[in-house]
């Protein structure tokens, strides 16, 4: 079998590398995402305090480090069986809109900006933010480095310290906020909604208002007609905080609905020889392999999954937004795996104005931020929304309190099959008959999964030695007929 | 002359976290000194060009995967080699960052005013709080190193 590999994915964080197998005649036949795999973090985590976790999890990612933080704060609310009070439920949920908005607004610009406003045949060294700001004007440089300092400046005064947090408690939170505190929450919030509204109207003018890229979006080769999965509240709108995970089938039904707790009862994980990573599917549909449609349990919890699965936005804006793109796209569900970048912003405007709904209630202030817990420890499971999809922490301990099980769902983690489903479609529609493979070629494939926002192997961040793209051709046998580089410095 | 120090690194993942460590020696050997601020933080890309605003100069400790042996000190300058997988950045290098933020009228270090000491990890992929022997054996050279890139080496030291 012949054998391309890109590697390594330029703008994916982590380490990452493509294989795309070929067959006799020249045409896909597989196309795989392998990553390397991260070792011992349940090991690494037993026979410690439960209390420890949520700045233990918060490590694992640098990037979503706050999902970590919440996920596992609300799994310590459960494992020590404590309800924590309204205010306490409502800053950790200010502070997660926070940081909902500010991640959004960096893989809008850093990731998809490129791709989108430049167009995947722009040149490599063209295709950052840099040329995104070019081509769009250098104010929105401004706009958007002021809207990550002001959602880090709120995310450190709220949850104590930068990036990692040590501010979730079983019960509640460790401190709240002062009325003068309040006061620059709710002004930044609302300069936060105008700075997600112009975002929008970007996308619109630069992204909708050309054909190419329209065409794009809603052609075949980056779509896929999965089940899609996300978290509701008691109205089925989309909440990033808590509660009821919902899952609708390819056609839009619902398929299931329940507590998070539950999530064992409802996805199992298949591990796959070729890959360290486990993909998880819907238990009661099945493994059908990678695959589309009814019958294959594969499903994706995205943005656009999100929006799929709820009846629409909590909040008026981003309800309008909601309606136009479902408008915009031929209604309910999108399958179009591109479209995610547009939900991601539909999303950004409704992390911004629940951000100021939160910062102007008058609980949000109180000092009753904390209920003690008074049972013992047992076991527990803690969910939220990640910006890369659900994410869910489950612990057991013993009557101490020190844990003896971990398992974590990472946001990404299910999105795996449909990652590699995309990869390969997009392969297939853009390779034949082993046509010589050209930089914006292999970046079309990149578009596939960078639309998940994929996050593979968190943490690692080392320097890297040299950055070339990679390809490599190889003959049936896997010796290599030939290989080429694309140095991007 | 306001210079920044920081060390990058997740502090659970072994090798990753050595640019953590020196930081941590580096503070243990010079205390408070004016104009000097040490850091530690997790990010490359557009946090680490926004946690250098204000300063003058700035050093960055992190660990490298360049196939030297582990423990070997690699000094580099910030165009030296793109920090592309760097640091979840989750966005983009450094000198696209650095880029940007000047577009932006951000108060940066000059470029030439940034240097890179990078110590060749072996391990990090595994969970743990220890480095691998070899890397451990290299971080008093390291805190060394960045002591004299900042004109505060010891006598004898």
């Amino acid at each position: 079998m012949n054998r391309i590999s890109i590697d390594p994915i330029t703008r994916l964080e982590g380490h990452g590398k493509i294989d795309i197998f070929l067959n006799e005649d020249g045409e896909v036949a597989n196309a795989y995402l392998q990553v390397p795999e991260l070792r011992g973090f349940e090991r690494f985590c037993v026979g410690r305090q439960a209390e420890d976790m949520p700045n233990i999890t918060d490590r694992i990612c640098g990037v979503c480090p706050e999902a970590h933080h919440m996920a596992s704060t609300k799994a310590l609310d459960a494992l020590f069986h404590v309800d924590p009070p309204p205010a306490a439920k409502k800053l950790r949920e200010l502070f997660y809109s926070i940081f909902f908005a500010t991640d959004h607004t960096t893989h809008f610009y850093a990731l998809a900006g490129p791709d989108f406003v430049l167009g995947p045949d722009s040149p490599a060294m063209e295709r950052n933010i840099l040329g995104v700001i070019k081509k769009v004007g250098m104010d929105v440089a401004g706009k958007v480095l002021k809207m990550r300092h002001d959602g880090h400046h709120l995310i450190k005064m709220i949850g104590g310290r930068p990036v990692h947090p040590n501010w979730g408690l079983p019960g509640g939170v460790s401190r709240g906020i002062t009325e003068e505190q309040r006061l620059e929450i709710e002004k930044l919030g609302r300069e936060a909604v105008d700075f997600a509204r112009f975002s929008l109207q970007l996308f619109n003018d630069i992204v909708l208002a050309n054909k190419g890229y329209v065409d794009l979006i809603t052609g075949g080769i980056y779509t896929h007609q999965t089940y899609n999965m996300g978290t509701v509240d008691q109205n089925n709108h989309v909440n990033f905080y808590d509660g009821m995970i919902r899952v609708v089938g390819p056609d839009g039904k619902e398929h299931a609905k329940y507590h998070p707790k539950d999530y064992a009862d409802y996805v199992a994980e298949r591990v796959e020889p070729w890959s360290y990573l486990k993909f998880p599917y819907l238990k009661k549909v099945g493994w059908k392999g990678f695959v589309d449609g009814v019958d294959s349990g594969v499903y994706k919890a995205t943005p656009l999954s999100r929006l799929n699965a709820a009846d629409g936005m909590a909040t008026p804006l981003a309800q309008e937004e909601y309606e136009r793109m479902y408008a915009t796209l031929g209604g309910k569900p999108v399958h179009h795996t591109l479209a995610t970048h547009w939900a991601r912003l539909v999303e950004l405007l409704y992390a911004t104005e629940h951000w100021v709904e939160l910062a102007t209630d008058p609980e949000i202030t109180s000092p009753n931020f904390r209920v003690l817990p008074t049972e013992k420890p047992d076991e527990g499971v803690g969910e939220v929304e990640a910006p890369r999809g659900t994410l869910t922490h489950h612990y057991w301990s013993d009557e101490r309190g020190i844990l003896t099980k971990v398992n974590l769902i990472v946001g990404t983690t299910n999105n795996n099959a449909a990652i590699n489903m995309s990869v390969k479609k997009a392969a297939q529609g853009l390779i034949h008959k082993g046509t010589v493979v050209k930089e914006g070629l292999l970046n079309t494939i990149e578009m596939a999964f960078r639309a998940y926002d994929p996050c593979m192997a968190c943490a690692t961040h080392t320097l890297p030695g040299q950055m070339p793209l990679e390809v490599t051709l190889r003959t049936p046998d896997g010796e290599v007929i030939d290989s080429f580089q694309q140095h991007l410095d | 002359m306001r210079t920044l120090v920081i060390g990058l690194g997740n502090p659970i993942l072994r090798d990753d976290s050595v640019g953590l460590r020196v930081v941590r020696e580096v503070a243990a050997a010079i205390g408070e000194v004016d104009g000097l601020d040490l850091a530690e933080d997790y990010h490359g890309g557009l946090r680490l060009m926004e946690s250098m605003i204000g300063y003058d100069r700035a050093v960055i400790i992190d660990a490298i995967q360049s196939g030297a042996p582990p423990g070997s000190l690699i000094r580099l300058g910030v165009d030296d080699r793109p920090t592309q997988r760097s640091a979840s950045t989750h966005d983009v290098n450094l000198p696209t960052a650095l880029a940007l933020g000047r577009q932006a009228g951000a108060n940066l270090p000059p470029t030439d005013q940034i240097s890179i000491l990078a110590v060749e990890a072996d391990d990090v992929l595994s969970f743990g709080e220890t480095l691998t022997p070899e890397v451990e054996s290299a971080v008093p050279l390291a805190t060394q190193a960045v002591l004299q890139m900042l004109g505060l080496e010891k006598e004898c030291a």
